[in-house]
């Protein structure tokens, strides 16, 4: 009987799956309160969280939620068993942080409804001023609806369902969103 | 069907998700509509680009807030300038130089622990930022075939650098003797879980390279403190 070590992946891989998780001995370590152990993986990680936070909820919050989302993790590393990557289950930690800050910040309400104008901003004709905006500059300036469903599935790969799921939405509003979303980014490829 | 309909539909198309008929039928249109082959293309873009979007940190470092949140001390990976001297022993300017004058006796037995001459090599970049210059490739399945002799090999190693490190403890202050007992535990305890998981299935691949690289973390973290022993001295 193989006895896991907390926090860490189960010793036993999936079958056909050889790879040893290069952060199993880090995630051992910083579960077993390791703050060290912690930091490499804060250090591995950051820069994918930060980004997945600052896409989705913009620059002003975007430090202070990833601190909540590494504190997060401090806090939850003892429950994560290695059934999906580390990188995986803390991207979808991740994505749980962001948006129960964004029902506190109470946008819920207008995110895919008074979005409209916004959208236009982006919706610049080729050529135009507008157009020269930076790719990222565009997508943070879309409305927050088409923004985060457009993040979620064009940028981390999420499918339809499941972010209908996150979000609270029909899957038919998820795939409109995202529609609407690329139509406006299409004039921003510039850079 | 119009032209406006299949616009609004391109994005489903992209990925994949109209139904046969419907993909039929929008093949038929864009054949003959050339303002929604361009949209298609430019939606095509759209999501490569995104696809190729780059991960940025954050422009300042996050850590001591999250350090002083989960009520850790200041780390010693943080950029110099932000750091207490002396909080934390582990400067990584330290151990890299250190790692150049410490090249002990047990470095031709963690070479031996790496299993020389392996053909299967399972390496796994480590996110740790202390990782020697003298540090070998992990190797898999070499490790399960000269079992024996590796894990006398690191022994032998983990003894040598013991000795160094309590010939050199009372050059370190407490607290950083504290940590360094309380990870050496924690590593303790995983390589007996890996090494009671090899002996139930000593040909599991995985499991030997997982003690290999639990074995290793002892070992790189013993050097380390050899190191500052030397240093500090």
């Amino acid at each position: 009987m193989q006895t896991p070590i907390p926090g860490a992946p189960p010793l036993t891989p999936s079958p056909g799956s050889p790879q040893i998780p290069s952060d199993a001995v880090e995630i051992a370590l910083a579960a077993s309160g390791d703050a060290h152990a912690f930091e490499r993986l804060y250090r591995a990680h950051v820069a994918r969280v930060h980004s997945l936070v600052r896409r989705m909820l913009g620059d002003e919050d975007a430090e202070e939620v990833t601190q909540d989302v590494f504190v997060r993790v401090w806090q939850k590393l003892g429950t994560f068993r290695g059934e999906s990557a580390f990188g995986t289950w803390l991207h979808r930690l991740a994505v749980n942080v962001v948006l129960a800050r964004r029902a506190d910040l109470g946008t819920r309400r207008r995110r895919f409804h008074d979005d409209d104008a916004p959208l236009e901003l982006v919706s610049a004709r080729p050529g135009s001023p507008e157009a020269v905006m930076d790719f990222e500059q565009a997508l943070a300036r879309l409305p927050e609806g088409a923004r985060q469903v457009f993040v979620l599935h064009d940028v981390e790969g999420y499918r339809h369902e499941e972010i209908a799921q996150m979000l609270g939405l029909a899957t038919g509003t998820s795939k409109s969103q995202l529609h609407r979303a690329r139509m406006a980014l299409r004039h921003h490829m510039d850079r | 069907m119009t032209t406006g309909h299949w616009t609004s539909r391109l994005s489903e198309y992209l990925d994949n998700e109209l139904s046969p008929p419907e993909r039929a039928a929008a093949d038929a249109h864009l054949r003959t509509c050339a303002a929604c082959r361009a949209t298609l293309d430019e939606l095509r873009a759209v999501t490569a680009r995104a696809h190729a979007l780059s991960d940025h940190a954050p422009a300042r470092d996050l850590w001591p807030a999250i350090a002083a949140a989960i009520g850790s001390e200041m780390s010693p990976l943080a950029p110099r300038r932000q750091r207490t001297p002396r909080r934390w022993s582990f400067s990584l300017p330290q151990l890299a130089a250190a790692a150049v004058l410490l090249v002990t006796a047990s470095g031709a037995a963690v070479w031996s622990l790496a299993g020389r001459g392996a053909t299967a090599v399972a390496t796994a970049p480590r996110p740790s930022a202390r990782t020697s210059p003298t540090t070998p490739p992990l190797r898999a399945t070499s490790f399960t075939a000269q079992r024996p002799t590796a894990e006398q090999s690191y022994d032998a190693a983990v003894a040598d650098l013991q000795r160094v490190v309590e010939a050199g403890r009372g050059r370190l202050d407490e607290k950083t003797l504290q940590i360094v007992r309380k990870n050496l535990a924690t590593i303790d305890t995983a390589v007996a879980q890996a090494r009671r998981a090899v002996e139930q299935d000593p040909a599991n691949a995985y499991l030997n390279t997982y003690l290999a690289r639990t074995m290793r973390r002892k070992i790189d973290l013993l050097r380390q403190v050899a190191a500052l022993t030397a240093i500090e001295s």
